[in-house]
């Protein structure tokens, strides 16, 4: 299949960009519902997979969109699919599908005021623990990427895609209305300064070929055998041994529970995506993500021209929670505020769960429609700076 | 070995070819049908020469799946309640040089994932999917489906089913499966044949199995244990379509038509449209 990746320098929107990004990480497979305000991508696969040989399809719901994906990835393509806010109360179901039997994909939540429908057009961020938490069950840890830009967009979505490769589970791109919306640069480079990962296939026949890698928990980059290739691989949802027949042991739940958490927050090293600024001094600290951190780090630069000592905190990553990062910062600052589109706090309930009482948690919240602006986030940090 | 450790009994030769020994003995309940469907099914498999490589066996959640599940030699992919056909889109989508052969029950198939088996059909997948139907959810133990008869007594229907059943094989019908047939778990020569022509379908082929449940649908529905009982039942209750053309509609009240319902051969399949719909690209 061609590479189709178009370098150059493009006037595009994040939705698009995401479509751009799955292009080049070797995206084949897309399945999706139309849902504001993600359809933008949707268009732009219709649009730009066929052109590379791949499959794109408009489902009769979140929920066939969802499973066909995670079945086109067993079947041997790189695959994605995206929604928004109820769309992805569907899409939960299939993702546990996919967590469980350890099945690289990539789901783009593009955020917008909720709950329930919400307000369609308009931005929100709710879903921070619903990417996380949303699939029954427990027993998983999941990967969540948060973009601020378009061209982080298009770079965090290949990033979505190799690291769904190298821990074989779904992962997320956690964007919002507002970067989906946006319209500014994009600059896509020549293939060969992108970093793609490909899929490992096994070296070992298919008798010692154990699809489940359960007994070694924290193995990454762990090989998956295409079907048809005799490999006879099993994949269900019912909890499973390692070669993937349905289990009620304690001891094999113990392990796959074990091997679902562990493969994950085993190499953290490997996760860890944050940006700051101006922390060195800092004894006040601002935090937010995705398009929400734009307005935040407007206001750090405001506060910076008064001269006060106020730094700036990004988790890019956002699941799993950079705990270690946070811990780092508030070890430095007195008050730390955080910024972002949703009333009941949940950014800030994770900030403070991680800073270990080392920093007064603030929560600056909104239930959406409009991103904070930075003159509301100044006025607050004003208000709290000591 | 079994279950009491005396020795192990000689494997079907078809068991030995194309199931996994380590899977045996199989968890369906004494007297259940699905044995039957997966011996005809081996047969269709064996007649056409198809392989464990070319063939992928895929199943939703309940009796017809569970008791599938991870048998055959290849490739097993059992999907969530109900998502059996949007699994199928996937694959089929992805890999359309490799035969999909789906297992699926009443509650999956017409209940859960009724809409998705309404747009496979529409799409005119390029599948071949079996329905065991025993009228009943046998997994759960017992409570009402879709497919229950009027006046059907289960678990969740302590007073009586006052709901119409489906007719699954009028639905995909309907919705444009190129091939749909429905049969007894003992009319096992048709039952052959239709999914041996099913496989060879291009589109979405569709057979539907009426299959006893004595543990369940004996139970409560017939108030009996006879697996022979329930067929019994069956067998009362089906008439062939060439026949029911003589009886008037109030003969047929109640009755499950058994034959072939269609057999398209003038509309493409999914696969078909998408290799074709591709083709304008190759070209710049």
């Amino acid at each position: 299949m061609p590479s189709g990746v178009k370098p150059g320098k493009y006037f595009i929107q994040g939705d698009e960009a995401i479509a751009e990004g799955a292009i080049a990480a070797g995206c084949r497979y897309f399945a999706g519902y139309p849902i504001t305000p993600s359809s933008e991508t949707s268009e732009a696969l219709a649009r730009r997979l066929p052109e590379v040989g791949g499959v794109c399809m408009q489902m009769e719901d979140e929920l066939a969109s969802i499973h066909s994906v995670a079945a086109a990835s067993v079947a041997g393509l790189k695959a994605m699919t995206i929604s928004s806010g109820p769309g992805i109360s569907l899409k939960l179901e299939g993702l546990g599908w996919g967590i469980k039997n350890e099945i690289p994909l990539v789901v783009a939540d593009v955020q917008r005021a909720g709950p329930s429908n919400g307000v369609a057009t308009r931005v929100g961020q709710g879903d921070f623990y619903t990417v996380r938490y949303g699939s029954a069950g427990g027993n998983h840890c999941l990967i969540a990427l948060s973009p601020k830009s378009t061209q982080e967009a298009f770079d965090l979505t290949i990033e979505c895609f190799n690291l769904a490769e190298i821990f074989r589970c779904p992962v997320f791109l956690l964007t919002d209305e507002t970067v989906g919306h946006t319209r500014e640069l994009l600059v896509i480079p020549e293939e060969s300064q992108l970093k793609i990962v490909e899929r490992i296939k096994p070296t070992v026949s298919p008798e010692e070929f154990h699809m489940y890698p359960l007994d070694t928990p924290g193995v990454i980059h762990y090989p998956f055998p295409n079907i048809g290739e005799g490999y006879g691989i099993c994949v269900s949802p019912y909890t499973h041994t390692s070669k993937g027949y349905a289990s009620t042991a304690q001891e094999i739940q113990e392990k796959m529970a074990r091997r679902l958490v562990f493969k994950i927050t085993r190499n953290l090293d490997q996760l860890v995506r944050v940006e700051t600024q101006y922390i060195e001094d800092a004894t006040f600290m601002v935090v937010a993500y995705g398009g929400n951190a734009r307005p935040a780090m407007a206001a750090v630069e405001m506060s910076r021209e008064k001269g006060m000592k106020v730094g700036f905190f990004r988790p890019i990553i956002v699941w799993p929670f950079p705990d270690g990062e946070v811990l780092k910062i508030a070890e430095k600052a007195k008050t730390t505020l955080v910024c972002e589109l949703n009333v009941d706090g949940q950014l800030s309930r994770e900030v403070d769960r991680a800073a270990k009482g080392k920093t007064e948690v603030y929560h600056l919240g909104s239930g959406g429609v409009e991103p904070h602006l930075p003159s509301q986030i100044f006025n607050e940090i004003r208000r709290l700076y000591r | 070995m079994t279950m009491n450790g005396e020795p192990p009994i000689t494997l079907h030769p078809l068991v030995s070819k194309y199931l996994r020994k380590e899977r045996m003995p199989h968890m369906a309940c004494p007297g259940c049908g699905i044995g039957q469907i997966v011996h005809a099914t081996l047969l269709a498999i064996d007649d056409l020469g198809m392989t464990p490589k070319d063939t992928v066996w895929v199943q939703g959640v309940g009796c017809s799946s569970r008791i599938t599940y991870s048998t055959w030699v290849g490739d097993n992919i059992d999907s969530h309640h109900g998502r059996i056909f949007a699994v199928a889109t996937g694959l089929k989508m992805a890999r359309p040089d490799l035969n999909f052969i789906l297992f699926t029950g009443d509650g999956d198939c017409g209940a859960i994932g009724g809409n998705h088996f309404i747009h496979a059909c529409r799409r005119n997948l390029d599948v071949t999917a079996i329905l065991f139907n025993n009228g009943i959810y046998g997994m759960t133990g017992g409570q009402v489906a879709p497919t229950s008869p009027v006046g059907a007594v289960t678990t969740t229907t302590p007073y009586g089913n006052i709901e119409d059943p489906f007719d699954m094989c009028q639905l995909a019908v309907a919705a444009g499966a190129s091939y749909v047939a429905r049969w007894t778990s003992t009319d096992f020569r048709p039952l052959i044949h239709s999914i041996k022509k099913g496989i060879q379908t291009r589109g979405l082929a569709f057979i539907e199995v009426l299959v006893q449940c004595p543990t369940n649908f004996g139970r409560y529905v017939l108030k009996t244990s006879e697996s022979k009982e329930v067929i019994k039942w069956i067998k009362d209750h089906s008439i062939n379509m060439k026949e029911a053309e003589k009886l008037s509609s109030e003969e047929l009240k109640g009755k499950y038509l058994l034959g072939e319902f269609i057999h398209r051969t003038d509309r493409l399949g999914i696969v078909d449209r998408y290799q074709e719909f591709l083709k304008k690209f190759k070209k710049e």
